[in-house]
């Protein structure tokens, strides 16, 4: 397995603006946002090396997500690196580092997104505890193809 | 090919409750066959026929400890990691979808 997440996407503004947008409160709650009426999403948000940018999100006020992210690179309009603990209503809080990208392509933006340090042990013995779920799924589908 | 027959021999390995349950209670953590035995009313010997068969496909690891064997499980996931790390995945490309479109909306 693989402990890093990397993801891109291009958007149709130049970096600068992309960044702005991004670093400003209503690209962070476009960004933590969903569809789901009644979604909360607060961003708080301190630009500069040493800044939190606080995070906190979900469906609703008793069951909320809080990324607090410390930013350790703040390099305008290109790049941000922030170590950040994601907490969790109904499991262990972890820790990771997330960077993102913005890079010039005709006008346009390559925006990337790369998380690395999973705590994958842990995940790992998380993961195990959902072996039952995983087993009652497959039982059903063993017994679907009988 | 080889991976199927792998697959099939998973399967087999799985199409039986007892085996099921044995993992079930391994996936709360080791256990030695004499604990596994008790709650399923089988003989020592009984036990380690489906722990064997559970061990021919690494879903189930075992080690001499002591005068007992532990049972523990083994690599092969039924979802390994990276199915929680997929999960991830698709909701950062969510995240990143929705604020492309918002940054494109206001352009």
């Amino acid at each position: 397995m693989t402990d890093e997440l990397r993801l891109a996407r291009v958007i149709d503004a130049p970096p600068d603006v992309v960044f702005e947008a991004f670093t400003s409160k209503g690209g962070q709650e476009a960004f933590y946002g969903t569809d789901d009426p009644g979604w909360i999403v607060r961003s708080e948000c301190d630009l500069r090396v040493g800044g939190l940018w606080t995070v906190t999100f979900g469906p609703s006020p008793d069951h909320l997500y809080h990324h607090r992210g410390v930013f350790e690179i703040v390099d305008r309009p290109r790049r941000l690196v922030l170590a950040t603990t994601e907490h969790r209503p109904d499991r262990p809080s972890f820790d990771f580092s997330v960077e993102f990208t913005f890079e010039d392509q005709d006008g346009r933006t390559v925006m990337t997104v790369i998380q690395s340090g999973f705590p994958t042990a842990e995940l790992r013995d998380e993961h195990r505890r959902g072996v039952p779920n995983a087993l009652a799924r497959l039982e059903r589908a063993i017994r679907a193809s009988e | 090919m080889q991976h199927s027959e792998a697959l099939d021999r998973t399967f087999f390995a799985l199409s039986d409750p007892t085996r099921r349950s044995i993992l079930e209670r391994l996936a709360r953590g080791p256990a030695t066959i004499g604990e596994l035995a008790e709650p399923f009313g089988l003989t020592l010997n009984g036990l380690k026929k489906h722990v064997g068969i559970l061990e021919t496909v690494d879903l189930v690891i075992t080690e001499k400890v002591g005068r007992a064997r532990e049972c523990r499980l083994g690599p092969a996931q039924l979802e390994d990691a990276t199915s929680w790390i997929d999960g991830y995945r698709r909701v950062w490309e969510r995240r990143l979808d929705r604020f492309g479109a918002y940054v494109e909306e206001r352009r």
